[in-house]
């Protein structure tokens, strides 16, 4: 994750320095937040990644902007993780919320093009393995190709609830049948 | 039915079937990505055997390329497993189909087995046979009462269809006279006159004008 992708074009605020300290004016702070969520869901969707510890992220070239010599402090981080976890966008992995899971699709979004696909291919009613559903050469020009197995399953696990699909995690065994 | 346990009771719906068709997709999984790793240290052989024959180690280079063949040959035979697998793979769901297909058949069969059942012989000769004493006794009940209309009433219906016959009686002959009219102007032709008799009659008038002249 540490990789940057050349290509990613950062809008203009990340190259102006008060966009990296937390504004002290409530209205222009949520703004501030806001972009910076976009940015963050933008980022992540580009890098094809979900996981970011926040104890690693001065280093990010997201949150640290060496050009400019600004970068993001992990109290603003938090912030803006948190407010993506009010949608949903993400989560914390372990206790001390240092580890997240970012997702540009909810894992509700998730789910359903997963359930898309697998109707769509006439797969309901078969298993599948998990690799097949990310790195399979089906897969290739799914948006979920290369997503990795910790949030597929947690995607899984709400398309479960929705009766749609069982996860199979036993004697060695991953995978998933669909309905 | 638990409340508490609600979400974890219904059965799971994954039969060993399954799990068997998930292990052969998950050994074949296996198999992909050791190609993979196989492809890409041929390609990295490739590279290095070239690097070294440009040092001139023509030996070295050697020696990498019949790893490299043998790890060619070796991607050729996991070819064939794959293939091995995804045949068994497709089998195993085929037939999960067809277990499908016979339960429907069954499910068919014992529902028309249920319908037959209420449906059973001795019923339908009694419901027939006594559908048939029902039309028996209409008919009896029928000749009865034409039996007893008969001594009155049969005189009535008679005189009725006299009447009607009678009142309908002038009407036969004016259909049926264009006929005997043309039969009877056949037969009621004059004859012809001859012509001695006009003759005849002309030399009388002559003579006649004769006489009195």
């Amino acid at each position: 994750m540490d990789k940057m992708p050349e290509q990613f074009e950062f809008p203009w605020q990340h190259s102006f320095p008060p966009f990296f300290t937390l504004q002290p004016h409530s209205e222009t702070r949520a703004r501030q937040i806001s972009v910076w969520r976009a940015l963050i869901l933008d980022y992540f969707r580009f890098a094809k990644t979900c996981t970011l510890d926040i104890r690693e992220a001065s280093h990010h070239p997201l949150f640290n902007n060496a050009s400019i010599n600004r970068k993001l402090d992990n109290e603003f981080i938090l912030a803006a993780l948190s407010d993506l976890q009010r949608t949903q966008n993400a989560a914390p992995v372990d206790k001390q919320r240092h580890r997240w899971e970012i997702y540009w699709h909810t894992l509700e979004e998730w789910g359903n093009l997963i359930y898309n696909y697998v109707t769509n291919r006439g797969a309901t009613g078969s298993v599948l393995t998990l690799f097949e559903l990310t790195q399979g050469e089906d897969v290739q020009d799914e948006e979920f190709c290369g997503l990795e197995t910790d949030v597929l399953v947690k995607a899984l696990r709400v398309l479960e609830g929705e009766g749609k699909c069982e996860v199979i995690t036993s004697d060695d065994l991953e995978g998933v049948k669909f309905f | 039915m638990g409340i508490i346990f609600g979400k974890r009771k219904h059965a799971s719906r994954v039969t060993e079937q399954d799990k068997a068709v998930l292990q052969l997709k998950q050994q074949r999984d296996k198999l992909k990505q050791y190609q993979k790793k196989i492809e890409l240290a041929l390609a990295k052989d490739r590279e290095l055997a070239k690097q070294l024959l440009t040092e001139g180690k023509k030996d070295r280079a050697k020696l990498l390329l019949r790893k490299k063949r043998y790890q060619e040959q070796l991607l050729e035979r996991t070819d064939g497993q794959l293939e091995n697998l995804e045949r068994m793979t497709h089998d195993l769901e085929f037939a999960q189909v067809e277990v499908q297909v016979i339960n429907g058949l069954k499910q068919g069969n014992e529902a028309l087995k249920k319908v037959n059942d209420l449906l059973k012989l001795e019923d339908v000769e009694r419901i027939l046979e006594e559908t048939r004493e029902g039309v028996e006794k209409q008919e009896e009940i029928n000749a009865l009462l034409s039996g007893g209309l008969t001594e009155e009433d049969e005189e009535a219906v008679e005189a009725e269809l006299h009447d009607i016959i009678e009142h309908s009686l002038p009407n036969v002959p004016e259909g049926l006279l264009p006929v005997r009219e043309s039969e009877s102007e056949e037969e009621s032709l004059p004859d012809v006159p001859t012509t001695p008799v006009k003759e005849k009659m002309k030399s009388k008038v002559r003579e006649r004008v004769a006489l009195e002249a």
